[in-house]
Formats: structure tokens, sequence, C-alpha cells
């Protein structure tokens, strides 16, 4: 054994116990109990990314666990009835909670909330004898409550799965088949192009080129950024809840949007002259022409937008 | 031309997103199993939503999420349950906050920045409350006193005629020595002559009619004087005049601390004004009236013929003199006219509550006790000039 996992061995140990001692109530939880699950938090966490993170960094990890959450879960997955007790007792609120968020209707919500502690027990046993639920899972990293949230939307999922037996075997399919079918699917056309056939087949054939484009476009940007761009038009959110979902404040997210927006523009721009051969003015021209295509089309759906976004802007400064 | 090149590529990205029209868990159903061995757990999830995942697996699972309707969608979830969690704790935590910490709270810089100019602003409302209670009652020894209705004449024993104008050492001693027979016009006269030349020594009387208009002017404590004042009760219809040897030291200071509060109650026909004008021929109005009668020649005129007849009796009874500040008003018309009054001279008109009257109230304090104490129109002349106060 190498000098570095001793010490990691030791540290374990070691915040293990300080773990049990800032818990309110270990439900009388052994040091030795929690360590496996210290480490797995630790490997999880961090030497999954950093597997040559400092001491430092391990032990302040722990230190920041859920100590009584984390108690708490480890007894009742050591099988302490009264902890198990405390546990729906404290919890069942949040459960049913998450159930009726999850689901279309109460019924729904209440057989999930009810196969949640089933889910949690685990119905199967595991090697050793003991039952394989979802218990087992929970790091301490988070709040007990947000897990439980979590494992109940996640029960959810897999039940919608089963139930609409719809499965796709590509994840992410919104810009690849926009991708894909960019040519076939002209969905954007030329403003005052109906007049001219030729001019139509022109105007169509150009915003499948710009389609397809932004889509590549889209694709090469940074995971934050994509994902900033899928929360705000894809998934409908405000800028105030996809900078949450980011991390950021609405202003930073709105600032973002704005970097997204001539990037994006920039990008297309490149691709369409770079590999379409379009000159810089066609381009320019395309794009004012797509948009005051949308404009018109998107008119009703969008009729609050400008003026949310507007506002975003404002706070944004 | 930057902002309409961005407003382009924001309507492209609608128009990208507008064919998705399904809801969260439809989206969930139409995700890959065979990424799903990949998707985050619900520890993960949890992690990235509470913003307690160490970066790099906080990148890790973005780049996961960027790609991953299901995972997104129950992250943006979780993010939103965990907002609200946050400030239901926050809200809790406030609930739980020690009496001391309340205490602190309330008197913190922001709050009393505004509860300080609210509390002296209501101070100053309730002192203003106070002060307009006090003035009210302080009408009341200042009262709009009519012009008494003759008394039954009082005959002397010589059979002249008598006016027992009340408080006037005069009718005292006549009283006194005469009886109940009829007064003539002439006698009348007489007496008001004596009147005339008797009234510098009607010192300690008309110092009560000046603490009753001192009073007036100082309302507060006017106010305490009044509150412990008893009245007397007012004496019955049948009940014939006191005769004027009631009136000795003795009485006249009795009488002067019964004197009624109430003063705009008092009665207005001409036999309550009468009887009323006896209980106060050893109050403060005599001490006025006393001040009142010699200066009014009008008054005068007309208190020569009381009794004469009913007529000229109800007549008289109608002319109703006050004095303010040393200044004799007499009522005509339904204004205040100060006897000093020459009514081919011009008014300056002021009206009650503007500028021009605070201006003048503010110079002339005078001139605010003779407003204050006398309600309508008011025409006074004051330092040369003559004022239409209204």
């Amino acid at each position: 054994m190498s000098q570095r996992t001793e010490q990691i061995e030791k540290l374990f140990a070691e915040r293990a116990s300080s773990l049990l001692g800032r818990a309110t109530d270990n439900h009388g939880l052994a040091a030795e109990t929690l360590i496996p699950r210290v480490k797995a938090a630790v490997t999880k966490y961090i030497l999954r990314d950093d597997p040559q993170a400092s001491l430092a960094v391990i032990g302040d990890f722990i230190d920041k666990l859920q100590a009584d959450d984390l108690c708490l879960i480890v007894a009742c997955e050591q099988g302490n009835q009264k902890a198990w007790t405390d546990l729906v007792e404290r919890f069942s609120a949040t459960v049913r909670s998450a159930a009726r968020s999850a689901s279309s209707n109460e019924e729904g919500a209440e057989d999930l909330a009810q196969s949640i502690w089933a889910e949690l027990h685990g119905l199967r046993l595991r090697e050793d004898g003991k039952p394989a639920g979802k218990l087992a899972y929970y790091s301490g990293r988070g709040s007990l409550a947000g897990w439980l949230r979590a494992v109940v939307a996640q029960l959810a999922v897999d039940q919608h799965r089963k139930q609409s037996r719809l499965v796709q075997t590509e994840e992410d399919a919104d810009f690849d088949r926009i991708i894909q079918h960019g040519q076939e699917e002209t969905t954007w056309s030329g403003h005052g192009a109906a007049t001219n056939p030729e001019l139509q087949i022109s105007a169509k054939l150009a915003g499948a080129q710009l389609q397809k484009a932004l889509a590549e476009s889209v694709k090469q940007m940074s995971a934050e950024d994509r994902l900033l761009v899928k929360l705000y038009y894809f998934d409908g959110l405000r800028l105030r809840e996809a900078g949450a979902v980011l991390g950021v404040h609405e202003a930073t997210a709105s600032r973002r949007l704005t970097r997204i927006h001539a990037e994006l523009r920039q990008q297309v721009e490149t691709r369409l002259i770079g590999q379409e051969g379009w000159t810089k003015s066609e381009t320019e021209c395309a794009f004012a022409e797509v948009a005051l295509n949308l404009e018109a089309d998107l008119e009703p759906m969008l009729a609050t937008e400008p003026v949310l976004m507007k506002k975003e802007n404002e706070v944004a400064g | 031309m930057k902002q309409a090149n961005n407003n382009e590529v924001d309507l492209l990205l609608r128009s990208l997103a507008r064919p998705r029209g399904e809801s969260s868990l439809q989206g969930v159903a139409t995700s890959g199993e065979s990424v799903a061995s990949e998707h985050l757990d619900a520890d993960e999830l949890n992690s990235y939503a509470e913003g307690v995942a160490p970066a790099p697996a906080r990148a890790r699972y973005m780049e996961h999420l960027a790609d991953c309707d299901a995972c997104r969608g129950i992250v943006v979830g979780l993010t939103q349950a965990a907002g609200a969690a946050s400030r239901h704790d926050v809200a809790h935590q406030q609930g739980g906050f020690s009496v001391w910490q309340k205490l602190t709270a309330l008197l913190s810089l922001p709050i009393l920045r505004y509860a300080v100019p609210a509390l002296v602003l209501t101070a100053v409302i309730g002192i203003g409350l106070f002060a307009l209670k006090q003035q009210r009652q302080t009408d009341f020894v200042a009262q709009n006193q009519p012009r008494l209705a003759a008394p039954p004449a009082v005959q002397g024993d010589n059979g002249a005629a008598f006016n027992p104008t009340p408080g006037s050492p005069a009718a005292v001693q006549n009283g006194a020595k005469t009886g109940s027979n009829e007064e003539t016009s002439k006698d009348n006269l007489k007496d008001q002559k004596t009147q005339a030349i008797e009234q510098p020594t009607l010192a300690p009387e008309s110092s009560v009619a000046k603490t009753a208009s001192k009073d007036a002017a100082q309302p507060g404590e006017a106010a305490g004087a009044i509150a412990t004042q008893s009245y007397a009760t007012e004496p019955k219809a049948a009940a014939p005049p006191p005769p004027a040897p009631l009136l000795d030291a003795e009485k006249s200071t009795v009488l002067a601390k019964e004197q009624p509060a109430k003063r705009e109650d008092q009665p207005r026909d001409r036999d309550e004004a009468f009887r009323v004008a006896q209980d106060d021929v050893h109050g403060p109005n005599r001490a006025r009236n006393n001040v009142a009668l010699p200066a009014n020649g009008r008054s005068a005129g007309s208190m020569t013929e009381r009794g004469s007849s009913g007529a000229d009796k109800k007549k008289a009874a109608e002319v109703e003199t006050r004095t303010v500040m040393g200044r004799h008003f007499t009522r005509e018309g339904g204004a205040w006219v100060d006897n000093a009054y020459d009514s081919s001279r011009a008014t300056i008109r002021v009206t009650r509550g503007s500028e021009q009257f605070r201006a003048l109230v503010a110079d002339e304090p005078g001139m605010r006790t003779i407003a204050e104490q006398l309600g309508g129109v008011v025409i006074v002349v004051w330092k040369g000039r003559a004022y239409r106060i209204q």
C-alpha cells in the first residue's frame, strides 16, 4: 500500500469519526460503517476527475458532507427501525410534494409516493444479504430532501418510459435531426419569394443552409453555453430560471446570451462563406430575410417574449 | 446594427426550438436507452442543482445536461425546488428570531429612517388637534353675547327709573334703594351718563373682563381653568330676577367662579337672555358689557329705550356687541364690525387660511386673537387700516 493510499485511508477514518461527532443524532453508528460511504463519495466527486487531489481537498470535501442526513440514511440501510420511522416522518411530505410535481394526476402521485419507500428500501437482496435499495447511492453531498426529490423524479421518468413504450435510440436528436433534414424540410422561405417560383426555391435552399449552419454552430458551442441555449430556447425557461440552473445571476445569463448571439452569427457566417460559398452580403441578406419571415411566423407565439427579453436586458444593464 | 443582428439570431434560435412542442415527460420518453447508463444519478443531479458539486464534476454534469433532456428536466425541477426550499428556510430562520433580535431589527437604521419622521408627524398632528380642541373651548370664554334685553327696571324709592346695567355700581347703588316701578327713558339716559362717569371706577370688574380676554388668548391656561369650573344651573323661568342688593363681594366671587362655560347654549330669547343677564350681573360678562356699553353709541341709544315697549326690546336684543383685545365690535348683518370702523373706508379683504391671512396674523398676533374669537366675517381697524376678515 502506497504512502498516499495510507494517508487517504487514515484521513477517511479521522473524518468519519469527525462526521459522527458533528451529527446531532448518529443513531449509534460506528465510524467504520461510515468509512465505505465516505470513500465512495470522495471517489465519485473528487478522485474521478482528479486522482491526485490533495488531502486538504479531500478533507474539505468530507467536512462538507451532510452529517445528520448521511447518518440517518446509513442507519436506515443498517436496518435501524427508529431511523426508518424518522426518515418517513420527516420526509413523507417532501416525497408527496415531489410526486405531485412529477405526476400528471393525484392518483399517480400517490402511487409514486408509496412506491418510493419500497425503492429506497430495496425489493431485492444484495450478496451480503442486505436489501439493494437506493439508499446506498446517497453520498451526503447534497441535502437528503433534494436527493429524495431527485429519486422521485427519476422514478417518474422510468415509469413514464415503461408506460409510453416509446424508446428512441438517439439521445440528442434535435440538432442532428435539423442538420439531417435541413435540406429536405424547408421551414424557412424567403420573404416575397412566393411570387417567383425560382426565387422561392432559391430562398428555401438558402433558409435550409442557414438552419443547418446554425444547428452545427450550436453543437460546437461550449457545454455551458449550449446548456443556456437549451434552457432558454428549448425548455422555455426565463433568464432568471436558466441562470439558477447554471448557478449564475440572471444578469450574467443575459450577458452570456448576448455574447452567444454574436458568436453564433459569426460562426454561421463563417460556415456559409467557407463551406457553402456565400458572400458576406448574401449571408447578411439571408439573415435579414429569414428573420423577417420568422418574425411574422412567430409573432403570435412571441407576443410577450420581446418585452421579457428587453426587461431582462435592462436588468443585465 | 449589432442589436438587430442579435435579434435575428434570437429569432432563428426560437425557430429551431419551435418544433419541440412536447412535454418534458414526453421528451424524456424519447431519450435514448443506450445512453441511459450514463445518465446522472439522483445524487449527482441533486448536488448539481444545489450547487455543491465540485467544479470538475460540475463541468462534467453540465456537458451531460446540455444534451440530455431527461436529466436537464429533473435538474430544472430540483433547482426550482431548492430555491423555494431555501426561501422557506430563510423565512423560518427569520421567524425564529429572539425578542432581542426583533428589537434590534426594529430599531435598525433602515426602519428608523422612516419611523422617526412618521412619529414626529403623528405627534405634530396630535398636538395640532389638541390645540384646536382647546381653542374651541376658549370660544366658550369669549362667547358671542347678545345685547341683552333690558331687564325689568328697578325703580328706586324716589320713583326714578333705573336700568340695572349688569355690574354697574350705580345700578347696585340705585337698585339697593329703589323699588320696581316703570322707568322712563329720560331717567335711563341719566343713568347711562352716570355709568359713563363711573366707568373708571370699575377697575375690579374690568380686570375680570381682561382676565377673560386673556384666557381666551391663552387657550391652554383657559382650558385648565374651565375644566375645573362647575357651572351654576340656570334659574327657573318663573323665578323673578334677583334683586340687586344680593350683589356683595362674596357673592360676586362665587358667581364669577360659577360662570357657565357653554355660553353658546345660552338662551337667545328675550326672557332667558334677561335671566342670564341677571345671573351674569356678578360674572365676567358684567365687566364686558360695562366696557362695551359706553363705547357703543348705538347700543347706548338702544339701551335707553329698553323696557319702553316689547318691539323695542326685541330690536335691542338683536344688537350684539363684543369686546376683544380692547376693541369693541358690533354684530351687523352677519359681520362683526369694529366700532372704530367708518363705513366709508375701503377694506382689505383677507380670507381665513390664506397665505395673506397667515402672514397678517403672524405679524399681528392681536389680529389672530380677534379673528379666532370672532367667527365669521370680521371688519377690524388695525393700525389705521380696515381689514375684512372672512
